[in-house]
């Protein structure tokens, strides 16, 4: 408790000065990965700068060519794939659809599971209680099977993918805010608020809900290689984003054939997407311990 | 006898669960999907359309086509392949045992690999062990299987040859997608096992059990290492959902021929039967193995046999 009292007298700025002098070891280690969520986060929003050009583009008189730095052609940085396409123009591109998945799903899973969270904690009868055996059931069956279900039926689309997503991950936020809230209730200031006459919604929007911001924030960083992953995956097995997008899993998947005549058709987008995957991890492992470490364990 | 009365609650909750999933196929198929679209040709004519859905029962209110849509799910009858011949249920049955071997063996990896690596790894802190748990234990989370499949492919079947890359044929094919597939699960148990002897290592009993001078074996395997498998029994029921779920993906690495394979080439040719089979028993089998899971669990460790479920 004293320790709190003593933080809180500190100007912020002399506490990040503080922080940096003696953490510093923590803050380089997690720079590299931080530089990559970056780099992936700048390739997404300027692809059109960055690699101009259409991603469905070919040239089959140019098919399989190595990249630049291996031999090949100046004009193909990365190579081209088995139908003359630029690798380095669809990855950038790739990024961008990964970029739009995490932007519109992460943001939207959190605020909707916060909030189912927040109910079924506050409000832990019956409720509270349905809501969670719903959670419960959707975290007995992985949501792959039924993305490939609805998404055999749909077609492939992005918004498709987004929705399957969404229904995907917003548990995650449902449970972790929902134990959270149950134990900040039973808390003094908590008590004394609502002994004071203040409203349900008063409390959780003044109470629980910066306590458990936290823990929501840390949620949404880990969910972001988790998202990534994921959409390159439902690309992978073809029930993604539709043909004519350029995406990672999809890349991955068609140069499946040529994993003998040309490396680098594989190698590319498997690489960069290992790249933002294992960095968004480490990124989000970093940034848990650092905001809220009891999470360590709960996955 | 309040065992017994538990275990039938859990009985009645997996039942639901299959009941849910086999209606949310409903929905899918039925609601979202049109399944006359899929089995006609594309220049099928309005009465062709209207015969079919006659035939199908399609014009019948939707609370009594779900109710023969249940009926005939119980009774194992998931409808007729559009491609192959006989019921949908048939094709996925003669894969199944393709996919529980796939899985069986992944579940030995991440068992023979996330155990002894993470004890090694608590009862020598700091040390390269330690280091090289903790480098499995990231890869084993941030790396996707499908991409961990294809490198395993390109190293060590393409470049050395020592495996086989596709398709089954005896145990040495089962070696790579066992790897590709129990690899993040061995992560997740070796956290735990190392974490959970950490923990035990610097209790009281484990003190008093050296005090007593017993050997550092009987100290690690006999009072440390039970303990430190009760989390680990915890989540074997959601790493075994994982592991079967997960079976689809390495199946298309490995053009291993099991459910998952067979689904996704069915979504290709438009077989939704098939593609609903698939996911009723594989859903299916993850609700029947987490009950097992949870049975067993009680069973190991008598203080939470009564607790609440």
């Amino acid at each position: 408790m004293s320790a709190q009292v003593a933080e809180v007298r500190i100007s912020p700025l002399a506490r990040w000065r503080w922080m940096l002098a003696t953490r510093w070891r923590r803050y380089i280690l997690v720079a590299p990965p931080m530089l990559v969520m970056l780099t992936f986060l700048i390739f997404g929003i300027f692809a059109d700068l960055i690699a101009p050009g259409d991603p469905g583009d070919l040239n089959v008189l140019h098919k399989l060519q190595p990249p630049a730095f291996d031999g090949g052609l100046s004009e193909y940085p990365l190579g081209t794939d088995h139908i003359g396409r630029d690798i380095w123009v669809r990855i950038v591109h790739g990024a961008r659809v990964s970029l739009i998945v995490v932007a519109i799903v992460v943001p939207s899973a959190a605020v909707f599971g916060s909030l189912v969270g927040l109910i079924a904690g506050w409000r832990s009868g019956r409720l509270g209680q349905l809501l969670m055996r719903y959670v419960d059931v959707q975290l007995a069956l992985p949501a792959i099977l039924f993305a490939v279900l609805l998404g055999s039926v749909l077609g492939a689309s992005l918004r498709n993918v987004i929705l399957i997503l969404l229904i995907w991950t917003w548990t995650a936020y449902a449970r972790l805010v929902r134990a959270e809230v149950l134990s900040l209730r039973e808390r003094e200031f908590v008590v004394a608020s609502l002994a004071a006459g203040a409203s349900s919604w008063w409390i959780m929007r003044k109470q629980l809900l910066p306590n458990v911001f936290n823990t929501i924030v840390v949620i949404m960083t880990l969910e972001i290689p988790i998202v990534i992953v994921a959409e390159a995956a439902l690309s992978f097995l073809g029930v993604g984003a539709p043909v004519e997008q350029a995406t990672w899993g999809r890349m991955i998947n068609e140069a499946r054939n040529y994993l003998n005549q040309a490396w680098w058709v594989i190698w590319m987008p498997g690489i960069a997407l290992m790249m933002v995957a294992l960095c968004g991890n480490l990124v989000g492992d970093w940034l848990r311990d650092l905001l809220d470490p009891r999470l360590r364990n709960l996955g | 006898m309040q065992f017994v009365s538990l275990l039938l609650v859990r009985l009645v909750q997996t039942v639901m669960v299959v009941w849910i999933v086999v209606s949310i196929v409903f929905i899918v198929s039925r609601l979202i999907g049109n399944p006359t679209q899929s089995l006609l040709p594309f220049d099928a004519t309005n009465e062709d359309i209207a015969v079919l859905e006659e035939k199908l029962g399609l014009n019948d209110p939707l609370i009594v086509q779900y109710g023969r849509f249940i009926g005939d799910a119980v009774q194992g009858d998931l409808g007729f392949s559009f491609h192959r011949q006989g019921a949908a249920i048939d094709q996925v049955a003669d894969k199944v045992l393709n996919t529980v071997r796939l899985t069986a063996a992944g579940l030995v990896v991440a068992i023979c690999v996330g155990l002894p690596l993470g004890l090694l790894a608590a009862l020598n802190r700091g040390s390269p062990v330690d280091w090289l748990a903790r480098v499995i234990a990231v890869i084993g989370q941030a790396v996707p299987s499908f991409w961990l499949g294809l490198m395993l492919i390109f190293f060590i079947a393409v470049r050395v040859d020592w495996f086989p890359t596709a398709g089954y044929n005896g145990i040495s094919s089962l070696v790579l997608p066992a790897i590709a597939l129990g690899l993040a699960s061995a992560a997740g148990f070796m956290r735990l096992t190392r974490s959970g002897m950490i923990d035990v290592m610097s209790t009281d009993f484990i003190r008093t059990a050296r005090a007593k001078g017993l050997s550092e074996r009987t100290v690690i395997f006999r009072h440390g290492m039970r303990h430190a498998m009760l989390p680990v029994m915890t989540i074997l029921g959601i790493e075994l959902g994982r592991l079967i779920a997960g079976s689809v993906i390495i199946e298309v690495v490995f053009s291993w021929p099991g459910i998952g394979q067979l689904m996704i080439t069915s979504i290709l040719q438009s077989d939704y039967p098939v593609v609903q089979a698939g996911v009723a028993v594989i859903a299916g089998s993850i609700a029947i193995g987490n009950l097992v899971v949870d049975i067993s669990y009680r069973y190991i460790d008598p203080r939470i046999r009564t607790a609440e479920l």
